[in-house]
């Protein structure tokens, strides 16, 4: 009798940890996809402003392009696909952790969720990942305006979808880490809007959100290719319009999983250290 | 009159002092914008390297119009920004009842309960690249040229203040007005670059609709000699015409007002 009770016992447990953990994180995602997808006016209203942004830049490069037949290399419309992809992707790297460990901070929820039986790193992450996918499906009317209005062309090749899928994914693990590094500051100062901002400005610039980078000049490349924001915006895109080959993925692959690499094993040894310092004041 | 400008000098006064209670969040705050702008100008900067001029205006007077639109925004920020917040911060919450308890003017009161330090920031890079590309210009800053300069940042940050109380009023309608005052000044982006690169329905759209091409298409246009006849001086009128439409339909919507019965 012993014997068979204990031999579920002895082989249940690590299944049921997989599920439990699956169970809970699924849990955990699908909240944050919901309340993403709640507020539809604001939804609507986004729309609406970055559609206005899109066709300020459009008119520019337009503007820009007058009369010459290309700019550092690249044609007028693959620098118009390129930009209309990349004010559409902005958004994403302009949401930063150190807002929301800030007020974490300020109202004692960060007790709460270090005390969560979950990872919270790996929490947090889901809850971007599928803030991520939703702002994607979110996304496509904005893409199907710009094809209409502006001629946006998108490649047919499935492999390019690929390739540009998996290194937007890294992109956004990337910045996630250095996000998450960056927003232990927040354990240290506790003020964090001038931070915030000061994260965004550096993004709009070395990203590649507002100017594709092999426009610039080549210690301005330098500068923003040692910074991990261009990892979301510039380096995807590229792979999408055709400025970087597709036969170059793998190198553009391997260059981000290095990158993730790093930061990944940074942000814990950083968060790990700065978590020490913490002192909930209440909430 | 004179008792408002004395309330407004005392509630500055005030809020600067709280500012600078936190000294380094306020001057953290300040940088951060500055920054912001930096990098925007840098864009423009690497653009503008690859060619010679954008429909025949050169860096510097691209610069030109993107210090004034800063400056007027700045401005306008710094003071009037709590008209963004009327719908979530006092009418939904019951707080505009606060105001209408006081015995000053409930519109100045919403008005002066915020100072928007940060945006110091702001207009101090405003300031920066006007001077910056007027000394590369050459522009000789006369007396007159100087007042006009003053004129124009006051008429910009008035016209932006204009479409924020506008839009602001909708909150004694549909509660919430920061999204659709968010849109309509969203078209600050296409006033950052010379608005002659824009179709005719935009530009028409820029001037007499949502005129932020006052702000600066127009006074760059007058300032570089460049010939923009009476619309350099049109901006006045025009901001005055929206403080107006504002103010009467400020009138029309606290009549509709009726607290939140909570």
């Amino acid at each position: 009798m012993n014997e068979v009770i204990a031999r579920p016992r002895t082989e249940v447990p690590l299944i049921r940890i997989i599920r439990r953990a699956v169970v809970a994180y699924a849990a955990l995602a699908s909240i944050s996809l919901k309340s993403a997808l709640a507020y539809v006016t604001a939804n609507w209203l986004e729309f609406g402003l970055q559609f206005l942004w899109m066709a300020a830049f459009v008119y520019f490069w337009r503007a820009v392009y007058a009369g010459r037949p290309t700019i550092a290399g690249l044609e007028l419309h693959q620098t118009l696909d390129y930009i209309i992809l990349s004010t559409t992707f902005m958004p994403l790297v302009e949401r930063f952790l150190i807002v929301e460990f800030g007020w974490m901070l300020r109202e004692g929820q960060l007790a709460i969720e270090l005390l969560r039986p979950v990872d919270f790193q790996i929490n947090i992450y889901l809850g971007q990942l599928t803030g991520l996918l939703s702002s994607l499906l979110q996304k496509v009317p904005l893409l199907l305006f710009a094809w209409f209005f502006f001629g946006l062309r998108l490649p047919s090749n499935p492999l390019i979808w690929l390739a540009f899928a998996v290194s937007l994914l890294l992109g956004h693990a990337i910045m996630f880490c250095f996000g998450w590094t960056f927003a232990c500051l927040a354990f240290y100062t506790t003020e964090t809007w001038g931070l915030y901002k000061l994260q965004v400005g550096l993004a709009r610039l070395t990203s590649g959100a507002m100017v594709p980078l092999t426009m610039m000049p080549g210690w301005l490349q330098t500068v923003c290719q040692s910074l991990p924001f261009a990892q979301v915006i510039f380096v995807p895109i590229a792979l999408l319009t055709g400025i970087t080959p597709l036969s170059q993925t793998p190198q553009v692959w391997a260059v981000q999983v290095l990158w993730l690499i790093g930061l990944l094993g940074f942000s814990r040894l950083i968060f790990h250290l700065a978590i020490r310092k913490v002192t909930i004041q209440g909430g | 009159m004179w008792r408002y400008l004395k309330l407004f000098y005392w509630f500055t006064l005030l809020h600067l002092k709280t500012s600078l209670e936190y000294r380094a969040d306020f001057f953290l705050g300040v940088f951060s914008l500055f920054c912001i702008e930096g990098s925007a100008v840098t864009v423009v900067w690497v653009i503008m390297r690859q060619i010679s001029n954008l429909n025949g205006w050169n860096f510097n007077e691209v610069l030109l119009i993107q210090g004034l639109v800063f400056m007027a925004f700045a401005l306008s920020a710094i003071f009037t920004n709590n008209l963004w917040s009327i719908g979530n911060g006092y009418i939904r919450t019951g707080g505009f009842d606060r105001l209408l308890l006081r015995p000053i003017d409930p519109l100045f009161h919403l008005v002066v309960d915020r100072f928007e330090k940060n945006n110091i920031g702001n207009l101090l890079a405003g300031a920066v690249l006007v001077g910056i590309s007027s000394s590369a210009l050459g522009i000789a800053w006369t007396p007159f040229k100087l007042f006009y300069l003053g004129l124009s940042v006051l008429t910009g940050a008035t016209i932006f203040t204009g479409t924020y109380l506008i839009t602001a009023v909708t909150a004694f309608w549909i509660i919430n007005s920061h999204p659709l005052t968010f849109v309509v000044f969203k078209n600050v982006e296409f006033v950052k670059y010379p608005i002659d690169i824009y179709p005719s329905v935009i530009r028409s759209m820029l001037t007499w609709v949502i005129p932020y091409a006052f702000v600066s298409f127009y006074p760059a246009s007058y300032i570089l000699g460049r010939d923009s006849g009476l619309m350099a001086w049109m901006g006045v009128v025009v901001a005055a015409v929206l403080l107006f439409i504002g103010r009467r339909l400020w009138f029309i919507g606290l009549r509709r007002y009726a607290s939140t019965g909570s």
